[in-house]
């Protein structure tokens, strides 16, 4: 089933290697970027996602204030945080979100792992 | 540790410690980054200016920088840097073959920003996490140039005495040398002290060392 995913993060290089890593499992699934919290708010209420995943430390609207919002507008979109920002603090804001957390840099084998869960989610 | 003027010999020893586990996880990042082994120095801790600082760098070397100003329960720069030659080889060992080799040179800057936001997130975050304490970063800096151009980039006439801690680190198979920096201003020394002693108190009153982990 191919699903559509949302990939955020001012890096065009990360958005590049985490596209390349959803698609190497997933080569059907649709991917979209944005580059900033406020462009990914735009972008779900146009095309919800099956999956965000959301860079914390960003120009503008960071990754947290993005999740904030988006948690309540797609309620059923999941949203996983993928940051080099390590702090408990921001693990626990994310929980706290019900959202998840994956630390950079990232490896195929973490995204892949997260996918899998997630496509086993009820 | 004997240059710290009025640090205990328990404050010195933790402010290395801390920064130890922090820089190895620095390496960790860097390590996954460009999928071979890291080697990191100990930390060198030294009083000096930012001109005399980069001096001692090499004042020949041209370099290319990667800053991040933190601020919260203290303040610093962190800094990380390459030789000028070596950033597209790094950029190179991150992406594989992702990116065709004619794309990537457009994608350099970016992708060494990104590199710099990962590995010095690495060693603050982890700093932050040991001392309980949130520490806000900026977004990442990419300069090229001399040393002093990365290391004083103000170049301005006042350039008081800083604590510079300083890790040098090396990409084996590539005979790559890089530089890690730190760089607190004596307020945000008297700062991050405070940190220390909170983190030393914890310690004598038997609470255990949180934050630690890593996702």
């Amino acid at each position: 089933m191919s699903r559509q995913i949302l990939i955020v993060d001012d890096s065009r290089l990360s958005r590049m290697i985490s596209r390349q890593y959803v698609l190497s499992l997933h080569s059907d699934w649709q991917i979209a970027e944005a580059a900033t919290g406020e462009q990914a708010i735009e972008m779900a209420a146009v095309n919800p996602p099956y999956l965000i995943l959301l860079d914390v430390n960003m120009p503008g609207m960071g990754g947290l204030e993005a999740a904030a919002v988006l948690r309540k507008s797609h309620p059923d979109t999941h949203i996983v945080l993928l940051t080099a920002n390590v702090q408990n603090s921001v693990q626990a804001a994310a929980e706290q979100l019900g959202i998840g957390f994956l630390s950079k840099p990232i490896i195929e084998a973490q995204i892949h792992a997260m996918l899998n869960k997630l496509e086993q989610t009820p | 540790m004997s240059e710290l003027p009025n640090i205990s010999e328990i404050e010195a020893d933790c402010l290395m410690e801390i920064f130890n586990i922090g820089v190895g996880h620095a390496a960790a990042a860097m390590s996954n980054i460009v999928n071979e082994e890291v080697r990191m120095s100990v930390p060198s801790l030294h009083f000096t200016t930012r001109s005399d600082a980069a001096d001692e760098l090499g004042a020949d070397l041209s370099l290319c920088g990667i800053s991040q100003h933190y601020q919260g329960a203290y303040a610093t720069e962190a800094i990380l840097m390459f030789p000028e030659t070596a950033s597209f080889e790094i950029v190179r060992m991150m992406v594989g073959d992702m990116i065709p080799a004619h794309e990537l040179g457009a994608m350099e800057r970016e992708a060494m920003c990104e590199i710099g936001n990962i590995v010095l997130n690495a060693c603050v975050g982890t700093l932050a996490n040991m001392f309980e304490k949130d520490l806000i970063g900026s977004l990442p800096v990419f300069r090229v140039g001399s040393s002093q151009h990365i290391l004083n980039p103000a170049d301005e006439e006042d350039d008081p005495i800083l604590l510079m801690l300083r890790i040098d680190f090396s990409l084996e198979r590539q005979q790559i040398e890089g530089y890690l920096a730190f760089i607190l201003d004596m307020s945000a020394l008297r700062d991050l002290r405070e940190q220390i002693r909170i983190y030393i108190s914890r310690l004598e009153a038997g609470i255990a060392p949180v934050g630690l982990s890593m996702p």
